[in-house]
C-alpha cells in the first residue's frame, strides 16, 4: 500500500454566516490558491481533483461541472463524493484511494458548502419528506398531541434523544454539555477561522441560552457558515518534491461505516440507539487502528478532532472512539482542554463552526495543522503530536468516518 | 455570542426555486399499514425475522441485519421502557412554549426497536430512562395513525 | 500499480417505465440475486460504493435510507455523486490500494415513474447566467453539438435517423430494454414529435426506473468467485470547461484525453482494431458518431460513411450500443454501471439476441454527465 501525505491545507480565511460579496467560485477559489501557496507544487502537477458539498442546499446539482473552471480544473479528473455530514471525510478519503491506489502521485480534495444561497432546513427535511408524507397517508392526528410520530423527524429532535440517551450512559447532567458547548467557544475564539468566537465563555453564559429541546440547549447547537477547505495529498516518493515543510502530516488509517437511520426512521421502525453507534466503536474505530498499527489509542494519539453538530456529541464520540473513558468525568477534571491529556476539537469544532460540506474534511485539516505544528492564533496543543485522529458523522446519525495522522509514514 | 457585523458589498442576487413537488415517490411502508390495522383490533403488531428473531415494530417486511424478506407477523406487548425522551421548551427562536411536550421512544416488550409518541405526563422533570409506560389506543379505533392517542406512565 | 482489478458480477433490473416495486425492494431483489449468483454473502463484500443523486431521488441524502436495502447495514460504504461510472472508478481505486478485496457498485434510479426530467436537469446549470436565461437545457445543449456535427461532417438527418432505427431495432433484441421496435424506420424517426432541431424524440434517451449492481474483485479473490473474470485493463476520466462556447462540441477533449490515458493503460495504440464493441452512454443518437470519432472508434469525419455501411450495426465492423443503449432504455446516472455491464456480457459472450458476432476479446464503456457530455468516463475491459 502507498503511503500517502498531506502537504498543505487552505481555508477562504474566517468561516462566517453570510458571503453576498461572493458566489460558489469565488468562494472555493482562495481556499486553492491557499493550499497552493504553501507548497512547492505548480497547479499543473495536481492529477485528479475530488471535491463535495450537500447539493440540495445550496439548489445545484453536479456544481462541481461549473465551478471546477474557475479553480483550473477544466481538462482535469474531477471526481464528486457526497455522503451528507461524513461528506468532507468522504471527499477526503476519495483523494486519499486515488493516491494510494497508484492512479495519481497528487490529489486535491475541496469541501464547502455556501449556507446563505439556500435553505439547509429545507434541505434537511428533504431527508425523510417522502417518510413523512407516507405517514400523512395513514391518518395521523395533526392536532398536537397525537402519536407525535413526527416529532423525532428534525435534526435537533433526534440529536435530544441521542443527547438524552447519552447523558444517561454516561451518568452525565446537562451542566456538562453546558461546560463542553463552552469550551468548543472559547477554543474558537483562538482559531482565527472559526465562525463563532466567544473568548473565555463559561458554562454559565451557556446555560443563559434558553432550553429548546430538553437536554439541548441554543448554545449546544451548531451556526451555519459558508466556507471551503482545500488539502493537498502527495504520494510518499513524491512528498521531498512537493512540500515546502519537513513535518508532513502521513494518512496512516482510513474507516467508515454505516448502519440504518439511527432516529427518524419512523416507517421502517428504529432499531439503534442513537448513542449507542456501534459503527464507530465496534467496526470503524477498531478497523482504523489496526490499520494505523495503534494498540493503544488513549497513550498513542495526542488530539482528536470530532464532528460535533450538538456539543453532546463532543462528549460522546471520544468515548466511542476509545480515546476516553467518560468525558463527563474527563471535562470536569478538565483533561479535554487544548492543554490537556487528550484534547478535543482545539479548533472550535463543528459545533462553533459548521459549513456542512467542508466541516467533516476541517477535521482532518485541523488534525494535519496539528502535526505539522501550524495551528494559528494559539489553538496549537502545547505537546508534540505525534498522532492524531479525525471523526465525522453524517446521514440519520447512521455514517461514519475516520482518518488517522501521524508525524511518521506507516512501514507497509 | 459575537456576531460579524462588518459592513459587506452586496452583489447582484439571483434567485430560484428548489422545485420538487411533483415528484411521485414510491414507499413500501406496510410497516406502518400492519401498525394501523392491528389498531383496529386494538393490538400493536410487528413483523419478526424467522433468521435472527429481530422484531420490528413498526415491522416491514424485510430484515435489514439478514438481508432477507420476512413475513411472520407477531403481536408485541402494549407495555414497555422508556429508551429515550425529550421534552420540547422553546420554538426555533428560542421563545418559551406554553404547552410543554414530551416526545419518548418506547421499547415495547418483545420488540427490538422503538417506537416513538408524546408521553401525557404532568411534570416532564418526573421522565427518565427506564420508566415504564404503555401505549393509549383511542376508544373506538378505524385503522388510523390518529387511533394511538400517546404513552402514559404505568 | 501492482493490482489487477476484475468484473466478477453484475446484474441488471428489467428497465421499465415504472418498476412494480419502490426503490428500496427493487435495489434490494437485485442485489440478493447477485449475491445468491455469486454464492456469497453479504459478509463478503469489503466495500459499497453507491451511485444516487439526491436531485434524481428528490431527497437530501439519497442514499440514507437505501443503506440496509443495498445490504450494507453496518458495513463499509461509500457515494459518488456522479454517473456510475465513476462510481466503479472509486470502487477499482480502493481495490487497487490494497485496503480491499472486494467492492459492490449499486446504481439505480426512478427515470421512468418519480422523476420529471427537464425541470430537474436545469438544475445542473450555473444559477447565475444559464438558468436565468433559460437558452441551454440538455436537449439544446445536444441539438447544438448535433448541428455542429452535421455540419462539419456532413451527416444527413436521414443517416441520423438511421442511427435511431438501429438503436431501437438492438433494443429489441435486448430482453431488458424498455423501447423496443424490430420493424423501425427511418421515417418513424423523422416523424416522431421534434424537440429541438435536429433532434425528435426517437433520437433522445428514454427514460426509465432501474438498478444495477456490479461486483469488483482484486486479483487473486476474482479468480476464487469466477471462472471467467472481465478484467479492467485501461480507465481514464476528465471534465471539460462549462461553458458550451469555450469547448469544441465536436472535438469532444475531455473525451479524447479520459480515451488517451485509459488506451495508454491497457497499451492499446490503435482502438479501431483492437477494441470489439463499445457500449456509450449517449443521451441523444446524434453523440455516437460523435464520441466515436474522439474514442478513435472510426477515423475523423467518418460518422456519415460508417451509417451508411451499417459500421455500427451489431453485425457491423464497429459495433456501438448493440443493447440499444440510452435511446433503449435510460435510468439517467445509471446508465454508466449498465454500459460497463453490458460490455462485459459481450466479452463472456452472454448476450444472446443481441450478443455481436465475433465475441470480442477488449470492449469499451463509456458514461458521462453535464450538457453535451462534458464530463467523461472511458473504461477498457477484457477477458
Amino acid at each position: 500500500m502507498r503511503n500517502v501525505a498531506i502537504i498543505s491545507v487552505g481555508y477562504n480565511g474566517r468561516f462566517v454566516a453570510k458571503r453576498p460579496d461572493v458566489n460558489i467560485p469565488e468562494l472555493i477559489q482562495p481556499a486553492v490558491a491557499n493550499a497552493i501557496k504553501k507548497t512547492k507544487l505548480k497547479y499543473s502537477d495536481i492529477g485528479v481533483v475530488v471535491e463535495g458539498n450537500m447539493p440540495t442546499f445550496e439548489g445545484i446539482n453536479y456544481p462541481h461541472l461549473w465551478f471546477s473552471d474557475h479553480i483550473g480544473a477544466a481538462g482535469k479528473p474531477v471526481l464528486r463524493i457526497s455522503t451528507g455530514g461524513t461528506t468532507g471525510m468522504s471527499v477526503f478519503q476519495g483523494g486519499y484511494y486515488c493516491v494510494a491506489s497508484g492512479m495519481f502521485d497528487v490529489a486535491m480534495v475541496i469541501g464547502w458548502e455556501k449556507h446563505d444561497e439556500g435553505d439547509a432546513q429545507v434541505g434537511l427535511i428533504g431527508i425523510v419528506l417522502p417518510e413523512a408524507f407516507s405517514m400523512f397517508q395513514f391518518g395521523p392526528d395533526m392536532g398536537g398531541g397525537g402519536t407525535g410520530m413526527m416529532g423525532g423527524l428534525s435534526s435537533t429532535g433526534g440529536a435530544s434523544f441521542q443527547a438524552l440517551s447519552y447523558l444517561h450512559r454516561a451518568k452525565g447532567t446537562p451542566d456538562h454539555i453546558d461546560k463542553m458547548a463552552a469550551q468548543a467557544r472559547s477554543n474558537a475564539a483562538k482559531n482565527p477561522y472559526a465562525h463563532l468566537q466567544h473568548p473565555n465563555c463559561t458554562a454559565a453564559d451557556i446555560a443563559k441560552t434558553p432550553m429548546v429541546s430538553y437536554p439541548l440547549r441554543y448554545g449546544h447547537t451548531c451556526p451555519a457558515s459558508c466556507g471551503a477547505c482545500v488539502m493537498l495529498l502527495v504520494a510518499e516518493e513524491k512528498v521531498k518534491k512537493f512540500a515546502d515543510t519537513d513535518r508532513v502530516a502521513w494518512v496512516k488509517a482510513v474507516a467508515t461505516a454505516s448502519s440504518d437511520a439511527t432516529t427518524g426512521n419512523l416507517v421502517d421502525g428504529q432499531i439503534n440507539d442513537p448513542a449507542e453507534q456501534a459503527i464507530c466503536e465496534k467496526i470503524a474505530a477498531p478497523k482504523a487502528y489496526k490499520m494505523a498499527g495503534i494498540q493503544n489509542p488513549k497513550k498513542e494519539i495526542q488530539m482528536c478532532e470530532v464532528y460535533d453538530g450538538f456539543a453532546h456529541q463532543e462528549l460522546m464520540w471520544p468515548e466511542k472512539l476509545h480515546l476516553v473513558d467518560n468525558s463527563c468525568k474527563a471535562i470536569d477534571e478538565g483533561r479535554l482542554a487544548i492543554d490537556g491529556d487528550m484534547p478535543v476539537n482545539p479548533s472550535g469544532g463543528v459545533v462553533s463552526t459548521n459549513a456542512i460540506g467542508a466541516s467533516a474534511m476541517v477535521r482532518v485539516a485541523e488534525a494535519s495543522l496539528q502535526i505539522m505544528g501550524m495551528a494559528e492564533g494559539g489553538h496549537q496543543v502545547p505537546r508534540r503530536v505525534k498522532n492524531a485522529l479525525a471523526h465525522g458523522w453524517g446521514g440519520l446519525f447512521q455514517f461514519v468516518t475516520i482518518t488517522i495522522l501521524g508525524d511518521e509514514p506507516v512501514k507497509r | 455570542m459575537e456576531k460579524v457585523k462588518k459592513p459587506l458589498k452586496e452583489t447582484r442576487q439571483v434567485s430560484d426555486i428548489l422545485d420538487m413537488s411533483s415528484l411521485k415517490w414510491r414507499i413500501e411502508a406496510d410497516g406502518l399499514e400492519l401498525l394501523v390495522q392491528g389498531f383496529k383490533e386494538k393490538k400493536i403488531l410487528g413483523r419478526k425475522c424467522h433468521k435472527c428473531g429481530s422484531v420490528y415494530v413498526p415491522g416491514l417486511s424485510f430484515c435489514r441485519k439478514c438481508f432477507i424478506t420476512i413475513e411472520d407477523v407477531v403481536e408485541v406487548s402494549k407495555k414497555g421502557k422508556i429508551a429515550c425522551y425529550t421534552a420540547s421548551l422553546a420554538d426555533v427562536r428560542g421563545n418559551p412554549v406554553e404547552n410543554i411536550t414530551v416526545s419518548v421512544q418506547v421499547n415495547l416488550d418483545g420488540s427490538d426497536s422503538w417506537l416513538m409518541g408524546h408521553l401525557e405526563i404532568d411534570d416532564w422533570k418526573k421522565v427518565y430512562v427506564g420508566m415504564p409506560a404503555e401505549v393509549v389506543l383511542r376508544e373506538e379505533t378505524n385503522g388510523t395513525l390518529a387511533d394511538m392517542v400517546c404513552f402514559r406512565p404505568i | 500499480m501492482d493490482r489487477k482489478v476484475a468484473i466478477v458480477g453484475y446484474k441488471q433490473t428489467k428497465y421499465l417505465e415504472q418498476n412494480e416495486n419502490p426503490r428500496e425492494r427493487m435495489v434490494m431483489n437485485l442485489v440478493q440475486s447477485l449475491l445468491q449468483d455469486m454464492k456469497i454473502t453479504r459478509d463478503d463484500i469489503g466495500t459499497f460504493i453507491l451511485s444516487c443523486s439526491d436531485f434524481q431521488d428528490g431527497r437530501t441524502i439519497s442514499e440514507c435510507f437505501m443503506i440496509p436495502w443495498v445490504g450494507a447495514y453496518m458495513k463499509d460504504v461509500s457515494k459518488v455523486d456522479s454517473d456510475s461510472a465513476n462510481a466503479v472508478l472509486y470502487a477499482m481505486m480502493r481495490i487497487l490500494s490494497g485496503n480491499y478485496e472486494t467492492a459492490l457498485v449499486v446504481s439505480w434510479a426512478m427515470g421512468g415513474s418519480e422523476f420529471r426530467s427537464p425541470r430537474v436537469m436545469d438544475f445542473e446549470l450555473d444559477p447565475i447566467y444559464e438558468r436565468q436565461a433559460k437558452l441551454v437545457n440538455e436537449i439544446t445543449a445536444a441539438a447544438l453539438q448535433a448541428q455542429a456535427y452535421m455540419a462539419k461532417s456532413k451527416l444527413t438527418e436521414e443517416q441520423l435517423a438511421a442511427l435511431a432505427v438501429k438503436n431501437l431495432r438492438n433494443g429489441a433484441r435486448n430482453p431488458l430494454a424498455l423501447r423496443k421496435k424490430a420493424d423501425a424506420t427511418a421515417k418513424d424517426i423523422l416523424s416522431s414529435r421534434p424537440l429541438a432541431s435536429p433532434l425528435r424524440e426517437l433520437h433522445a434517451y428514454t427514460p426509465a426506473d432501474g438498478a444495477c449492481a456490479v461486483l469488483l474483485a482484486s486479483e487473486e479473490k476474482a479468480r476464487e468467485l469466477t471462472k471467467n473474470p472481465v478484467w479492467i485493463k485501461g480507465v481514464g476520466f476528465c471534465q471539460d470547461t462549462y461553458y458550451l462556447g469555450e469547448r469544441d462540441l465536436v472535438k469532444m477533449d475531455s473525451l479524447q484525453k479520459a480515451a488517451k490515458t485509459a488506451y495508454k493503460m491497457a497499451g492499446i495504440t490503435d482502438p479501431a482494431k483492437k477494441i470489439g464493441v463499445s457500449e456509450l452512454h449517449t443521451t441523444f443518437v446524434s453523440q455516437e458518431p460523435i464520441f466515436a470519432e474522439a474514442l478513435g472508434l472510426i477515423p475523423k469525419n467518418a460518422g456519415p460513411n460508417a451509417v451508411s455501411k451499417g459500421a455500427l450495426e451489431i453485425e457491423g465492423k464497429t459495433p456501438i450500443n448493440p443493447s440499444g443503449g440510452p435511446q433503449a432504455a435510460n435510468p439517467l446516472m445509471v446508465s454508466g454501471l449498465i454500459r460497463i455491464a453490458e460490455a462485459c456480457t459481450q466479452l463472456r459472450g452472454e448476450a444472446g439476441e443481441h450478443q455481436v458476432k465475433k465475441t470480442p476479446r477488449l470492449a469499451l464503456a463509456h458514461g458521462q454527465i453535464g450538457m453535451a457530455a462534458q464530463h467523461n468516463v472511458v473504461f477498457v475491459l477484457g477477458n
